[in-house]
């Protein structure tokens, strides 16, 4: 069973975290920062496995995780998981994040959480692989799309007016893309 | 397909950029306390907030929740939320609540009843929300509250792909947190048949859920085999077009394949050999798809490929039966080991570990060492390096231990930090395990010691000094050997305890050569002294005074040196404690008292090594409960108090030194874990607890019971045979006591002297126990006696009369004596046989035999000890009835005091036939078909005493998979159901 599912940046600012397992607010935050110390201090061509931190319960579970760019995706999983499958489902998360967002950059996670929790919800659900074909995790995620504009065609037009008349410009970030194709090619 | 972003919320987008144009934390913190106290006044305020409005600071406190800040307030706006009729405002609001809200919290209530409501809904969107929610959160009140409804939407014919798929997941998660709270029933036989559904996805999801249903029920699930044979093969064999969107990167539905293979290595092989063809093909196919050339050179092709590789060769271990099968499996890991993808190389000595242990390619995994001794050092990523130790650790015998060995400890001069005491105590374990020549084990430890010294925890020097102690052919050369290391110019301390202490034996042997004469020694470890730690001080004391007794000519130079202030008047108690004792036992005591007192140390029983437990704890510290680590730390703080130095003068403990310390002298053989004291044992005087220097005439160093201790040193010395019995239990005689809990005949006790024989038959509250004494030697036992007494808790509970034997045992004979028990209440101790005789038998081998403070002379006076297998549990009678019958009882005693309940690892290889008997040896009546499920046992039964009769129910569950058992007890009275637990714990 994967226990948390959490993303972070470079240097160590969570983007995303996700428990199946219940911990407090502080419990969470160690985590997050301890399992950011375990990852970031690899090289970047090492393995992709290693034991869980002690806060996450140690040798008994595995970290499976990806870098791109600037994120991490970490996975905590218990022995149950087959490591491999883990590390593919991290890419079937991102590249979903990608179609979703066309060429997703951390900014996208920071700007739309929310989105980003709907997405893992529908591949990953009380720990366990919910749906791992994308086309149909993308069909899902299109329908709540629609049912949105529907909504938000009745109730949000004020809104959006208003919207559209202060249309300020938000301040400008650089954020480089996730850069999806940058895995090693194999062989 | 359009960009999910675009319809942001403006405000938040704006909070969001302010938040990350904040220069400092300060500035952050400020500007979220200014938003939340906006939040707060928008909730409070009287002006209604529509939808949106709630959705976008729901939104707001997500993201400063995931900065970590505490979120304290919202929970009833969201709550709000769930019941809004949009599907974007519930979605949030479920969102928020499965991230922030508390399972424990009184919001719960109001959840659950929406969540019920979005159950019963016809739209499977609310439906799915819903599920999603209740899999995320899956408290244990959830599942009492709607583990009814999922099973239903499971099965119901008219439910859709999507939301079968979510509520097998939903399902799964409940049943985990609670699985009493799922009813059983027929949707349980119609989940397995899932795995023939039409959609990739559900079955996906169904295997999962019915890979924990089959868990602890495997036998209810036995059809899923064939099915999932089929569906496997269906999958392994398609193109790569066949299954379309479930196709990988041309491996076709790798996590499904993955998922049927985990639910596979549930089950043994499969018994239809039609089915077991199909599934070997399977596995071959698999095995041969690795040796094709790759589809694609994309990681994601061959990550996604060798999942499933994995996991088939997975269950090729698993199942252990084809040979065939597990060298081809064996030869792929091979070439894995050489793969230039780490993540290839990691996974394939991490499953080499458990191909080792097959005996079908356990030869086969040996070939592979020089690769993995090569993948130890070579290997970049500590994580990979430590599954190669592992795999050296697994795949070590006998043939190959020596150059293991070598090269381990090669490698532990450069190896990292973090692996290094676990690397130690493996070289530990297999050069004790493997060890053909004592000398070579004595070599590596010692080199161990230098190489990684700080790495070196007690247990392995305990353990090397037990080895040398137990085998006289190693003890010249292993004095020899330290002698040599000890000249170092900077060795670490924990060589200087291993020296003193085998010097301090054994130095004798090595005193002939004028290189290491008695002087040479004591200046060597003298020279160290300075340098250590007050512990090995103190042992380096003791060692002083085992020296004024081996080599009574550097008596002088010794006293000498206690008599230094710097030990007399040491401001370590403990160490001038020693130094005042050591030095009054040297100048009062005659030399032959002197020997006796400092005599070699008899050989320690022969047990598990110490080292092996540490080994489990360290590995499996790092996932339980910090308890343990408290329990320790609480013990380590009791020592504080100084002690008797002269107790320790003969001991090197498995416990460690501040249990031995604790130990009264009289027990020093307690050293080993015997930790039950007879309660007629007298307690030690405090006299030693005073850190005061003692007067001179009152160094109680071993008070004596009365009335033979008159306080004097000399009485302890008495050469009288009496004064040496100490009423401590024999060594071995608690495992000899557990050995007859589950059976009432047996040997109770046997060295090269004396077996000790029990046969015992109870008849209610009654009971009546044969002791048979057997005389193995070819020499009259004389001042033969054997009498039993009870402590003192003990004996109005229990009354116990044996009849008297003759004092005369002749060489070979057999004698008889009678014991009556009548059980009068409930009773936790058992009796304590004494046992004594004298032999004629020469110094040496009574000295072996074990009750090691018998003194000198020739006709040696024997003490033994042991406890009388006498416990409650022999007065059962077994009872039977029906299922209805015991659940009724079972309910009745459910105040928690009549329950008593451990949970274990299992130390025997939990065979179903064995436990059985154990269950029905200790004296129930079985009880079949009252436990749903079959592998758990249930029994029953009346245990008699003169004022009671006291039923007992247990449950056993073993868990195979966890290698745990659950074991449950309840009785009438708190005290029988922890005895009983206590008992019947230890046997399995």
């Amino acid at each position: 069973m994967i226990k948390a599912i959490l993303i972070f940046n470079n240097h160590g600012k969570p983007r995303l975290a996700k428990f199946f397992t219940h911990y407090n607010e502080d419990e969470q935050q160690q985590i997050i920062r301890e399992t950011f110390h375990l990852v970031s201090k690899r090289d970047d061509n090492v393995c992709n496995f290693l034991e869980g931190g002690t806060l996450i319960g140690g040798a008994d579970y595995r970290l499976v995780y990806r870098h791109y760019a600037t994120l991490y995706f970490v996975f905590c999983v218990d022995s149950s998981e087959s490591e491999l499958g883990i590390l593919d489902l991290i890419q079937v998360f991102v590249e979903t994040l990608d179609k979703c967002f066309e060429n997703v950059c951390e900014l996208d996670l920071i700007f739309h959480i929310d989105k980003v929790h709907y997405i893992l919800g529908e591949l990953v659900m009380g720990g366990m692989v919910l749906e791992t074909n994308m086309t149909e995790i993308l069909t899902r995620i299109e329908e709540q799309n629609k049912i949105e504009k529907q909504e938000a065609g009745i109730s949000a037009a004020p809104a959006r007016a208003a919207a559209a008349v202060k249309n300020i410009n938000l301040p400008n970030i650089s954020t480089s893309n996730i850069h999806l194709p940058n895995l090693p090619s194999f062989k | 397909m359009p960009a999910v972003r675009g319809e942001g919320m403006r405000g938040l987008a704006v909070f969001i950029s302010d938040i990350r144009n904040c220069k400092s934390k300060e500035a952050e913190v400020k500007r979220i306390n200014k938003e939340l106290a906006n939040i707060r006044s928008k909730f409070k305020g009287d002006k209604t907030l529509d939808g949106y409005q709630k959705k976008k600071y729901v939104c707001k406190l997500l993201f400063i929740f995931l900065l970590g800040h505490d979120i304290d307030f919202g929970h009833m706006e969201a709550v709000n939320l769930l019941s809004s009729n949009r599907y974007t405002e519930k979605q949030i609001g479920y969102l928020f609540i499965s991230v922030l809200v508390n399972e424990n919290s009184d919001m719960m209530r109001l959840v659950t009843e929406n969540l019920k409501t979005d159950l019963s809904s016809r739209n499977p969107i609310n439906i799915n929300l819903a599920l999603h929610c209740i899999a995320n959160i899956g408290s244990k009140a959830m599942a009492e509250a709607l583990g009814g409804e999922i099973p239903k939407l499971l099965v119901s014919s008219e439910t859709i792909d999507q939301v079968k798929q979510s509520s097998s997941l939903c399902l799964l998660r409940l049943y985990r947190t609670s699985p009493e709270a799922i009813p059983k029933g027929d949707w349980q036989n119609r989940v397995i048949h899932l795995l023939n559904d039409q959609h990739m996805g559900v079955v996906t999801a169904a295997s999962s859920l019915i890979h924990d249903l089959a868990l602890t029920s495997t036998d209810d699930y036995k059809l899923a085999v064939g099915l999932s044979v089929s569906r496997l093969s269906r999958i392994v064999t398609s193109s790569y077009t066949d299954l379309q969107d479930y196709t990988y990167y041309f491996v076709p539905a790798p996590w499904l394949a993955v998922k049927l293979l985990r639910l596979l290595q549930l089950f043994p092989p499969p018994d239809d050999p039609a089915v077991r063809g199909r599934l070997n093909e399977c596995l071959e196919t698999i095995l041969n798809k690795a040796q094709e050339p790759p589809k694609s050179k994309k990681v994601q092709h061959s990550n996604s490929k060798n999942a499933v590789l994995f996991e088939a060769i997975n269950l090729i271990i698993h199942h252990d039966s084809e040979p065939n099968l597990l060298v081809r499996a064996c030869n792929q890991l091979g070439q894995f080991l050489q793969h230039r993808e780490t993540n290839l190389r990691y996974l394939a000595l991490e499953s080499m570990c458990h191909l080792a242990s097959s005996e079908f390619s356990r030869e086969a995994v040996k070939k592979h060492l020089e690769t993995v001794v090569n993948a130890l050092k070579t290997e970049r990523d500590v994580s990979v390096r430590q599954r190669a130790v592992d795999l050296l650790y697994a795949m070590c015998d006998k043939s190959n231990a020596d150059e293991i060995v070598g090269e381990m400890l090669d490698y532990l001069e450069t190896a990292d930090y973090s692996i290094r005491e676990e690397m130690v105590l493996k070289v530990a374990i297999l050069s004790e395990k493997f060890a053909v020549d004592y000398t070579w084990y004595v070599d590596t430890i010692l080199n161990l010691i230098r190489i990684a010294g700080d790495y070196v925890s007690e247990e392995v020097w305990y353990r090397v000094i037990q080895i040398v102690i137990n085998r006289e052919d190693v003890q010249g050369y292993a004095a020899k050997t330290v002698f040599e290391a000890l000249q170092a110019p900077a060795c670490h301390e924990n060589m200087v305890k291993v020296g003193g202490y085998i010097l301090g034996e054994f130095g004798n042997l090595i005193a002939g050569d004028p290189r290491s004469n008695p002087l040479v020694q004591f200046n060597l470890l003298h020279s160290k002294f300075h340098l250590c730690s007050a512990s090995t001080r103190g042992l380096l004391l003791s060692t002083y005074i085992k020296f004024i007794n081996l080599f009574p000519e550097i008596k002088p130079t010794i006293q000498e040196v206690l008599k230094n202030d710097n030990q007399l008047r040491n401001a370590d108690a403990e160490l001038q404690q020693r130094a005042v004792e050591y030095l009054k036992l040297s100048v009062i005591s005659s030399a032959d008292i002197l020997a006796t007192v400092l005599e070699e140390m008899p050989p320690f029983p022969e047990r598990e090594s110490s080292l092996l437990a540490k080994l489990k704890k360290k590995t499996g510290e790092a996932a339980g409960t910090n308890d343990e680590k408290e329990a320790g730390k609480e013990k380590k703080e009791k020592k504080a108090q100084p002690l008797p130095a002269a107790i320790e003068i003969n001991n090197v403990g498995e416990s460690s030194t501040d249990e031995v310390a604790a130990a009264p002298p009289s027990l020093s053989m307690d050293l080993l874990g015997l930790d039950t004291t007879p309660a007629s044992q007298p307690t030690v005087t405090s006299l030693f607890e005073t850190p005061a220097v003692p007067a001179v005439n009152n160094v109680g160093l071993f008070t004596n019971p009365p009335p033979a201790a008159n306080g004097g040193l000399l009485d302890v010395f008495d050469p009288s045979p009496v004064a040496s019995d100490t009423g401590a239990l024999t060594p071995g005689a608690e495992e000899n006591f557990k050995k007859f809990i589950c059976k009432n005949n047996g040997v109770l006790f046997e060295n090269d002297l004396l077996q000790i024989g029990v046969k015992g038959e109870y008849r209610t509250n009654l009971g009546r126990l044969g002791l048979f004494y057997g005389n193995k030697t070819s020499f009259q036992f004389s001042n033969f006696s054997s009498t039993v007494s009870c402590p003192a808790e003990l004996q109005p509970l229990l009354k116990i009369t044996a009849e008297p034997v003759g004092s005369v045992v002749e060489a070979g004979a057999q004698v008889q004596q009678m014991v009556q028990l009548e059980c009068v209440q409930e009773f936790e101790e058992a009796p304590i046989l004494h046992v004594k005789f004298s032999t004629s038998a020469n110094q040496e081998e009574a000295e072996r035999s074990g009750s090691g403070w018998g003194s000198g002379g020739t006709g040696t006076m024997q003490f033994i000890n042991l406890k009388l297998p006498v416990m409650i549990s022999n007065f059962f009678s077994g009872a039977a009835m029906t299922s209805d019958e015991f659940f009724t009882r079972w309910k009745q005693l459910s105040l928690p005091q009549q329950e008593a309940q451990n949970i274990f690892q299992a130390t025997t290889s939990m065979d179903t036939e064995a436990d059985k008997s154990k269950l029905v040896g200790f004296g129930l009546t079985l009880l079949t078909d009252v436990d749903p499920n079959p592998d758990n046992f249930v029994g029953a039964g009346i245990i008699h005493t003169q004022e009671a009769k006291i039923g007992c129910l247990l449950r056993l569950e073993p868990s195979k998979n966890a290698k745990m058992y659950r074991l449950t007890l309840r009785t009438s009275k708190q005290l029988v159901s922890k005895r009983l637990c206590e008992l019947l714990s230890s046997q399995f």
